[in-house]
């Protein structure tokens, strides 16, 4: 008898202590069916989103950007084919214009200095969109459309200026740098040189 | 010889040789949407050079010579494009203000209108000018109808007058003693003497800014001994 129990302890013993864990209810069940649709526990999903939310953590930059007012900019407006311009909204106080636009091989050395009309009911300006105009300052677009045939009257310098008619643009983002090549003036008159507009602002 | 006692008698009896017109040139207003954030905004109010030129139509009215007429031009783009910013329609409450006074509004487009319009001679279609006066934005070399409405801050080449334009102008559109105002700001830097020599008559400008924010007739800025000069 003695031996008898010695032996199923023998036995016994390791066969508890070296068995399979019990299934617990948040371990996973593999069932092997021939079912393609099998439906994920909530455990699964729960540890998907958490690798999701380490691939997907903000990063600084994204952020900042996402905060930025220019973030309201569409994507994309008005008609967005054919030739096209990369333009860098630049403002500078009481000067009229826009900013500075030039082509893609260009360097922004060789931008142009320029006041935007936008076309009723195709493509108002990129700043409509935004609170205030200055919101996508130093926001880069892609700008559709054409040079008019005339230019506008810059009345602080006394020079003209080009003028771009947009038709669509796409936004590109914030620009990495500003750019800060003074618009152009003429030689005897800088920015603000008469500075003193009309003082009607009733 | 056989027309003189003809002219006298006309001029015994009171009777005008010859009528003339008295010009009022209204410019347009800015767009808020270009203005608004600005540090000097312009143009809050969109009537300053409506209400200024009525005020002074009124004025002149009282002087004026038998047969002589107002004709009151205004352009009509800034006030099109500022009615649809606002929503209210800026050209029948300018014809409306206009009609108080027995005035219509001409509307002209841009400067070659103006130009064409400037063009006299003497008959009774065209009748000399005998005054000019201009409200409206300005610097001194520059009136600009269109002012920060097309694009932001400046005037579009078309409709704006540069003193390069000024030879555009006859002088023998105006009568000998036509008297010209411009009451835009720093015309009087510039613009003015320009006027003089190129069109041959002497034009009232301001040194300095002109304020319209009081409503009615333009007075000089403050503060910035600004002073009207020929």
């Amino acid at each position: 008898m003695g031996l008898l129990i010695l032996f199923f302890v023998w036995i016994a013993i390791p066969a508890v202590c070296l068995a399979p864990p019990l299934p617990t209810r948040f371990s996973p069940v593999v069932e092997e069916t021939n079912s393609e649709s099998s439906m994920a526990l909530p455990s699964q999903e729960g540890q998907e989103a958490r690798e999701d939310e380490e691939i997907r953590k903000p990063v600084d930059e994204k952020v900042v950007r996402a905060t930025l007012a220019a973030a309201h900019t569409p994507a994309k407006h008005g008609e967005t084919s054919g030739e096209s311009w990369i333009a860098q909204r630049t403002m500078v106080e009481d000067y009229c214009g826009w900013g500075w636009i030039k082509k893609d091989k260009d360097s922004w050395r060789q931008a142009r200095w320029v006041a935007l009309e936008g076309t009723r009911g195709t493509c108002p300006l990129p700043h409509t969109f935004l609170p205030r105009p200055e919101d996508d300052k130093n926001y880069q677009y892609r700008f559709f459309g054409t040079f008019a045939p005339y230019r506008a009257y810059e009345p602080q310098a006394d020079v003209w200026v080009d003028v771009f008619i947009l038709k669509g643009f796409m936004s590109l983002g914030p620009a990495k740098e500003e750019i800060r090549r003074p618009p152009p003036a003429q030689a005897s008159s800088g920015v603000n040189r008469f500075a003193e507009r009309g003082a009607n602002v009733r | 010889m056989r027309l003189l006692p003809i002219l006298c008698g006309l001029s015994l009896l009171g009777l005008p040789l010859q009528a003339h017109d008295v010009l009022l040139i209204s410019g347009g207003p800015a767009l808020r949407s270009f203005e608004k954030y600005k540090k000097a905004s312009h143009d809050k109010y969109w009537g300053n050079f409506i209400d200024s030129a009525l005020t002074r139509a009124e004025e002149l009215k009282k002087d004026l010579k038998a047969g002589d007429k107002i004709v009151w031009l205004v352009f009509r783009p800034s006030y099109t494009r500022r009615t649809a910013e606002d929503q209210t329609d800026y050209l029948k409450i300018i014809e409306e203000r206009g009609a108080k006074l027995g005035l219509s509004p001409t509307y002209f487009d841009n400067k070659t209108q103006l130009f064409t319009l400037l063009r006299r001679d003497g008959s009774k279609e065209k009748p000399k000018i005998c005054r000019l006066e201009y409200f409206g934005h300005s610097n001194k070399k520059c009136w600009m109808f269109d002012y920060s409405n097309r694009v932001d801050g400046g005037g579009l080449e078309p409709l704006v007058v540069h003193v390069d334009d000024l030879e555009k102008i006859s002088g023998s559109s105006f009568t000998s003693d036509a008297e010209c105002v411009s009451y835009g700001c720093h015309s009087g830097e510039e613009f003015s003497q320009r006027w003089r020599m190129i069109v041959g008559r002497p034009m009232v400008g301001a040194v300095g800014k002109t304020d319209y924010s009081d409503g009615g007739m333009p007075k000089l800025s403050n503060g910035k001994d600004g002073s009207w000069v020929y």
